[in-house]
């Protein structure tokens, strides 16, 4: 059968992609931001597992608000690298597991998550940009050594859902992951955050202190972070900063005693970049 | 009763100084300039904003005061009016204009005083 074999929680700033692409790994700037992220590439090298399965959030690229999925979960067996506005990256095409997201969204469905499928359609940053970071060797190596499966979570437009619910659907996933037969290596990961805020004139706004007491609580006490609402996150993270709820997907995703085998944190700018990497007892 | 002040999950939210929650009404409010923004994404969309913004604006229906927040590039008055700040990322890379540069404007800074605020100026 699947087997869940750890999880990554990472940051997915649009920026992590661009410092990939022009290649900032010896500049000063960057160099901490690369530094954090090798371990967990090295992890992932080492286990070699099959699929990652990712709760991502969309930024109005590829789904708009006309009709925005509250979770949507892609079954194609090819991601394109969206166009955000400046040309797709130069990235190869994002390898999908067709089979085990049917089979996954079948699951969920029956599992009374009433998902939205999508099928060949891009993705943007949300996924993109921690993922050249974990595969640091598949851009030139022309492809990708694992598939992903693309959970999209709202995290842009209120009604999002809660905490708890995120929480609950990574509980869904272990499940349906569980649930297939062949055997297969899977890893789940939760992007975004940590604390931000995009817009108005509290734009800017950063809480390393609430950061680190995430970091600490996404392991040892996620119970806690459900039982928030999205205003406490909004006020303590920043509003942007409230999509750390997709963290909470990924924990639910595996067992209470899971170990924590890396974490690093960056904020340089305007977003802490963090990455945290959960180990199963084998 | 709005659609945030329904929302259990965004009681004291309207507490916070500054924060512009993006729900139902915001996203209503700001459906046609958001869908225009959205479309960026489309190279020929993006083509014909760079190369004749008035046919762009007239295809999408833009209010005269939608045109004028997009031209002049001010972000402060369109996420006040309903723009979701991930459709004007679009605007902001089809312009070259940087999310720190944005988030300036929004705080009503200069980009060198709000990059004098952060811990590494240079990464960007």
């Amino acid at each position: 059968m699947a087997r869940i074999i750890g999880g990554i929680g990472t940051s997915h700033v649009p920026t992590i992609g661009m410092a990939y692409d022009r290649k900032k790994g010896a500049d000063p700037d960057w160099a901490p931001l690369f530094e954090g992220y090798a371990p967990a590439a090295r992890w992932l090298a080492e286990k070699k597992p099959d699929v990652l399965v990712f709760f991502f959030n969309d930024h109005a690229t590829t789904f708009f608000f006309d009709h925005y999925p509250t979770f949507a979960i892609g079954v194609w067996d090819e991601y394109p690298i969206a166009d955000e506005g400046m040309g797709p990256r130069p990235v190869p095409a994002l390898r999908g597991h067709a089979p085990l997201s049917r089979h996954m969204a079948t699951a969920l469905v029956n599992d009374e998550f009433d998902m939205s499928v999508f099928q060949d359609l891009p993705l943007d940053h949300g996924l993109n940009s921690p993922l050249t970071m974990l595969y640091p060797e598949a851009v030139p190596a022309g492809g990708w050594p694992v598939s992903v499966v693309p959970i999209e979570v709202n995290v842009l437009q209120h009604p999002m859902p809660t905490p708890l619910r995120c929480w609950k659907l990574g509980q869904a996933v272990r499940r349906a992951v569980a649930s297939w037969p062949e055997d297969l290596s899977v890893v789940v990961v939760g992007t975004g955050g940590l604390s931000h805020q995009m817009n108005g004139e509290r734009a800017g706004f950063n809480n390393e202190a609430w950061d680190r007491e995430f970091l600490e609580l996404i392991h040892t006490d996620p119970m806690a972070l459900t039982r928030m609402r999205l205003a406490d996150f909004a006020r303590l993270g920043g509003s942007e900063g409230a999509e750390v709820i997709m963290w909470l997907a990924m924990r639910g995703a595996l067992s209470p005693d899971v170990k924590k085998v890396h974490q690093s944190y960056y904020l340089p700018m305007t977003t802490a970049m963090a990455v945290a990497v959960f180990e199963e007892t084998p | 009763m709005t659609a945030f002040s329904s929302n259990p999950q965004l009681a004291g939210a309207e507490r916070l100084e500054g924060t512009f929650i993006f729900d139902l009404e915001r996203s209503a409010r700001g459906l046609r300039l958001n869908r225009f923004l959205h479309g960026l994404v489309i190279p020929e969309r993006r083509a014909l904003f760079k190369s004749d913004p008035q046919a762009a604006f007239d295809q999408a229906r833009l209010t005269p005061e939608e045109q004028r927040m997009v031209l002049e590039l001010d972000w402060r008055a369109l996420i006040h009016y309903g723009a979701s700040f991930f459709t004007m990322e679009k605007l902001g890379r089809v312009s070259g204009v940087s999310n720190p540069a944005m988030v300036a404007a929004m705080r009503g800074e200069t980009l060198e005083s709000f990059l004098a605020t952060r811990r590494v100026p240079g990464a960007r």
